[in-house]
């Protein structure tokens, strides 16, 4: 049975960026295009799975009656029920990585919504700084960053919860950026491999390389080269650019692919702001090794400070 | 008993189900809807899902804490309620998912469709839940275009190779947005279910006589690479868009039906076409989007050039 490993993070993670490494791992020629990624799984919260595998319209359940369902389809889906969706077989790789924006939760009847073992072997967890976060999640939902930093300090935030409307995906509880890390990293049901996006802008390809054999989708040298080149971020930007990008939010204005930049809070957050994400996660920095400004000397320039944390 | 038209179909049930064309008692019906008892599970299934089985000509189908449902030789339906207090929710599922596979059950084409009247046939606008069926229906409604069907639609091939959309007098069912910005708080019904913010919505007029078809379109959003407009997808394309339109694609699969809806994408190539509607899921576009549809029809020849 092929292996299902959830790619799971908090939004603007570098959820989107691992999956585009991935897809290039089988480019030959050129860089994958964005809009026709060679991938199976999209996200779990999609709709559309949900309403083909349990035959009910999601639009006429309410979002706690869908999400005593969904561990059903997401062993369904582990079992493979959607791989003859299509009439030409495709070849199949030995793992399929799902990305997945929803905490690890449970559901009113106690169980785990994304099934535990039932519906994935294992989950590569990515994180990211949440001070980085916060101005590209602002740009991604067209708020201000003062609303994005109380979004993420928000331990009642979902998406794709409004009533009165159906949106294309299942509501995502997303209970604090900290509340969000934690749910994945203390969670005892599957294996879990940690990915700080600042590692791998680091060093691309060693910490792909050891995500990949994590999940058991093992590839050579040469196609993991191949795939940080074609997936570099100015590529990315590049094609987003030229030709737009079906993920990149309907409201108009802002980028996917923004900035993509390692510590670029320092010139995009006001003293106050790095302050109120601090003070809301500072316990999750410092164990994922993020360090506080609060806590850190105040002289030294940009470079000094990426020195001193080991980038 | 209470008489109704579903799909074609003459149907007698024990229970109301609301928004439905009445019918006389003097039919013999094809398909009875009753209480009874209903199994946890089906011994020696075939297929199965997380809500569903299938043995031989039987298919059970369990919406949790609601009701299941017992379809028999896709003739009969017995149902057992899971909670009291949301008996008053069965008719929506009972008219939605069990009526589907009860369609299915008989091997009958049913799409993923909303359908309104253009000139004396049917326009059907597929797509899968949120893609815009129904508002779009709602909006062609307001132009003057009927209601033929609300989110399922039942296709048969007559002797001479025509599909025939059969209309069932479903109402609208749109949620609460839809009808703001449609301005369609006049015809606002009562709510879906008493948990959600989806209404029912009355149609202008109702009608029971089969109608050719008329053109098919499967909505698709517009966004990176698929460009706003109207397209003809290739004869191959089109016949795996219809059954990836059908009402519940998994069972045309699961209950080989798969040659049935080729046959179907031939007949429909035949007499009309399919198409990709591709627009933006934005309402202030409705207008841009009622032209494009409107210069179509023209083009197609399903409405004459005004004089």
């Amino acid at each position: 049975m092929i292996r299902t490993v959830w790619l799971a993070s908090y939004p603007k993670s570098g959820n989107t960026w691992f999956r585009m490494l991935l897809a290039n791992l089988s480019a030959t020629d050129k860089p994958v295009d964005i809009n026709d990624l060679p991938e199976r799984g999209g996200i779990a919260s999609a709709r559309e799975p949900f309403d083909y595998l349990t035959l009910i319209d999601s639009g006429l359940l309410t979002h706690d009656e869908i999400d005593v369902l969904r561990p059903r389809v997401y062993e369904d889906l582990a079992s493979g029920a959607q791989d003859d969706e299509y009439d030409k077989p495709e070849k199949l790789p030995p793992a399929r990585l799902v990305k997945v924006h929803d905490a690890y939760t449970h559901t009113s009847k106690g169980e785990p919504l994304l099934a535990g073992r039932g519906g994935a072997d294992a989950a590569i967890v990515i994180v990211r700084d949440p001070r980085d976060v916060a101005p590209s999640l602002a740009n991604h939902n067209r708020v201000d960053i003062d609303l994005a930093i109380k979004q993420m300090n928000s331990h009642e935030l979902a998406y794709c919860a409004k009533p009165g409307r159906l949106d294309l995906q299942l509501r995502q509880k997303l209970p604090s950026w900290s509340g969000h890390v934690a749910s994945w990293l203390d969670q005892t049901d599957i294996p879990v491999h940690l990915v700080r996006y600042e590692d791998l802008a680091a060093d691309t390809a060693k910490i792909f390389r050891a995500a990949l054999a994590f999940a058991g989708r093992p590839a050579t040298d040469e196609e993991i080269h191949r795939a940080v080149r074609y997936a570099d971020f100015g590529e990315l930007q590049r094609q987003e650019r030229d030709k737009g990008f079906s993920e990149t939010p309907r409201r108009a204005g802002g980028a996917f692919f923004r900035r993509g930049e390692v510590g670029a809070w320092r010139d995009e957050l006001s003293p106050e702001q790095v302050a109120a994400i601090e003070a809301a996660h500072g316990t999750m920095m410092r164990r994922l090794g993020y360090e506080l400004a609060s806590e850190a000397p105040r002289t030294g320039t940009l470079g000094e400070w990426r020195m001193a944390s080991g980038e | 008993m209470q008489f109704y038209q579903v799909s074609g179909l003459s149907v007698a049930s024990e229970i109301v189900l609301p928004g439905l064309i009445a019918a006389t008692a003097d039919v013999a019906p094809e398909v009875t809807i009753r209480r009874g008892s209903v199994p946890d599970a089906l011994s020696g299934a075939t297929a199965s899902g997380p809500t569903w089985q299938i043995a031989g000509k039987q298919f059970l189908m369990r919406i949790p804490d609601i009701a299941r449902f017992l379809l028999k030789n896709g003739n009969e339906i017995v149902f057992a309620a899971e909670s009291d207090a949301k008996a008053a929710d069965i008719p929506i599922f009972l008219l939605g998912t069990v009526f589907g596979i009860l369609l299915h059950q008989r091997e009958q084409i049913v799409l993923h469709a909303s359908t309104v009247r253009v000139n004396g046939r049917a326009v059907l606008f597929c797509g899968s839940s949120g893609a815009g069926k129904s508002t779009i229906a709602a909006a062609l409604a307001q132009r003057g275009y009927p209601l033929v069907t609300d989110d399922v639609c039942t296709l048969t091939i007559d002797g001479r190779g025509a599909p025939l959309v059969h209309p069932d007098g479903r109402q609208l069912k749109l949620w609460a947005q839809a009808i703001e910005r449609l301005d369609l708080a006049q015809q606002r019904g009562e709510r879906v279910r008493a948990s959600l913010e989806k209404f029912y919505v009355e149609p202008s007029e109702a009608f029971t006589a089969p109608l050719p078809l008329g053109a098919v379109y499967a909505l698709r959003e517009a966004r990176p690479p698929h460009k706003p407009g109207i397209e003809r997808p290739n004869v191959v394309d089109a016949a795996l868009l219809l059954r990836r339109n059908a009402y519940r694609p998994l069972l045309v699969r699961r209950m080989d039906q798969k040659a049935n809806y080729f046959h179907a994408a031939t007949a429909i190539a035949n007499v009309a076409g399919i198409f990709h509607l591709t627009r933006a899921l934005d309402f202030t576009k409705m207008p841009e989007v009622i032209a494009w549809l409107e210069a179509h029809w023209l083009e197609l020849r399903l409405v004459e050039q005004a004089a």
